[in-house]
């Protein structure tokens, strides 16, 4: 049974947890310096994300953007509760990341306040946490 | 910054970028400016010797921290410019290579962490004044491929064990054959977790080889890879904090996979200088040897064999430069390009240095010429990173591997 009942809801949740992100001066600032665009893409349920310092945008980018994360929406839940750790994730293959592996490990760790905010946004959605 | 730079450019294995050919060049510079005058004298030196003013100009050069990001002080060239900058100094000597190539394999847990505590505490450490190393702890006494292969884990005996004790773990036992473990300052150390049977909770520990309890055993007595240590390395009691723990308890295997697919790709590039430096000495040889009133390379059978070997050379190192960029492309890093690419050049390897011995002929066997040591050396990376046997396996899983997304 997966965690999401719908798209729709797990797109929302995604698209409102990349928004809180967003808000992080210097994570905004980071991505542009370092030239980093997002393309988000989860399966069962489909979510499809396009994350620019400029906004979160639903769908596929225009071109293709500079990390492009592939998973489930069960593993992004579970690895934005900390349940599940992001070396293991990526280590099975859970989780499956393209473009420029040394702008990820930059990436990755600008990423805390989505590990603090996410379990309240999934409580606050009657998500398991 | 226009648009455009937020999305990533198709990547041409074929085009070294501006960047990795600088990196190249200043290798090359650096290898016949420091490294060859020295190789004789590191490769006859006894087993425990060891040229620390040599690795001095390299940490000079930035071959300590080839794949360091820049916000570590490191040049943040990823595994494509630790490749390159290997094959260059495997030409000459692998063993030098593989100092610097170890230390890569020591900071790759680090890397793949994703801890910027554990980052900040680690990685700028080779962008300080002095030059330091590092190793990556893993083979065992009774324990090689046991420690490699998810399948094998349970069948593994005698592994260092780790011991829950608060909030740090006690690491007790022995590795063996661990490159640069007699210099390094800290350890990429797997140890199974008390109570899981044979290697299934193995575990990645970072660390500091100065800890109490930690001892450095006798150096091994090699055929080659003579300019860089391989040596035992004893845990009594050694207390390491929790933090240290890479991937959390019992993932060791799979941080270690990881580490190894991303390595695999600099060993075949180790392999490729290897088979580069044999052919170039006798590539040299075949233009001033005169028999029968023409230089050697004008007999047909020698150019054939000419032939043949420059183009392994030229296959080798499009296939670990393929595996580099796809190592810096992926994660997890592939399995199937790096291997291929290492079990390929390490038999060019062997086949390149023996047919280049063959054609210098008595000279080939002297000792006081180069050729005999690219022989023994060519051996070597057929053992660590995987032999032909573990890298066949790894090959075959990737081609029938199901996609599940």
């Amino acid at each position: 049974m997966p965690v999401f009942e719908s798209s729709d809801k797990a797109v929302r949740i995604f698209s409102e947890l990349f928004t809180i992100l967003l808000k992080d001066e210097t994570f905004t600032q980071r991505m542009r310096e370092s030239g980093i665009s997002l393309h988000l893409i989860q399966v069962k349920p489909d979510v499809e994300l396009f994350v620019t310092p400029d906004g979160v945008n639903v769908g596929a980018p225009p071109a293709p953007a500079a990390i492009r994360i592939k998973m489930s929406s069960d593993t992004a839940h579970s690895l934005w509760l900390g349940k599940l750790l992001m070396p293991v994730a990526l280590a099975t293959g859970k989780v499956r990341i393209k473009g420029s592996v040394a702008k990820v490990l930059e990436f990755v760790p600008l990423l805390q306040p989505a590990f603090d905010q996410y379990p309240t946004i999934a409580a606050e959605d009657g998500l398991p946490v | 910054m226009s648009d455009t730079a937020f999305h990533s450019a198709p990547v041409d294995f074929l085009a070294e970028p501006p960047q990795i050919q600088e990196l190249r060049a200043r290798v090359r510079e650096f290898v016949d400016k420091d490294v060859r005058p020295r190789v004789a004298d590191n490769d006859r030196a006894p087993a425990e010797e060891f040229d620390w003013e040599l690795v001095r100009l390299g940490h000079e050069a930035g071959l300590l921290r080839l794949v360091v990001p820049k916000e570590y002080g490191g040049l943040g060239l990823g595994v494509l410019g630790v490749a390159v900058a290997l094959e260059e100094i495997a030409a000459a000597c692998a063993g030098t290579a593989l100092i610097f190539g170890a230390t890569l394999l020591g900071q790759a847990p680090v890397l793949l962490s994703s801890d910027p505590r554990l980052q900040a505490r680690f990685l700028p450490l080779f962008s300080g004044d002095n030059p330091v190393l590092a190793c990556n702890a893993i083979t065992e006494d009774q324990a090689g491929c046991d420690l490699l292969i998810p399948q094998n884990a349970e069948h593994a005996t005698d592994v260092v064990q780790a011991r829950r004790d608060g909030d740090s773990y006690l690491l007790t036992g022995r590795k063996r054959f661990i490159t640069n473990a007699r210099l390094a300052e800290f350890g990429s150390v797997y140890a199974n977790i008390e109570g899981h049977p044979g290697a299934t909770g193995l575990t990645a520990f970072i660390v500091p080889l100065d800890s109490p309890g930690v001892t450095r055993g006798p150096v091994a007595d090699k055929l080659g890879y003579r300019a860089c240590l391989g040596s035992e390395l004893l845990f009594d009691n050694v207390r390491v904090p929790a933090e240290n723990v890479v991937g959390g308890e019992g993932n060791g295997m799979l941080i270690n996979i990881q580490q190894m697919n991303m390595a695999r790709a600099t060993v075949a590039a180790i392999s490729t200088g290897v088979a580069r430096g044999a052919f170039d000495l006798a590539k040299d040889w075949c233009a001033e040897r005169v028999q029968g009133g023409v230089p050697l390379h004008q007999h047909q059978f020698t150019a054939r064999k000419l032939a043949e070997m420059t183009s392994k050379v030229e296959a080798a190192r499009l296939m670990y430069l393929k595996a580099a960029q796809a190592a810096d492309t992926e994660i997890p890093a592939p399995a199937y390009e790096p291997a291929t690419a290492k079990l390929f050049a390490d038999q060019v390897a062997i086949e390149v240095a023996q047919e280049a011995m063959s054609l210098m002929g008595a000279r080939g066997y002297l000792r006081e010429n180069a050729m005999e040591k690219f022989v023994r050396e060519s051996f070597g990376a057929r053992i660590y990173e995987g032999t032909p046997e573990v890298l066949a396996l790894a090959i075959t899983e990737a081609l029938y591997a199901e996609d599940d997304f």
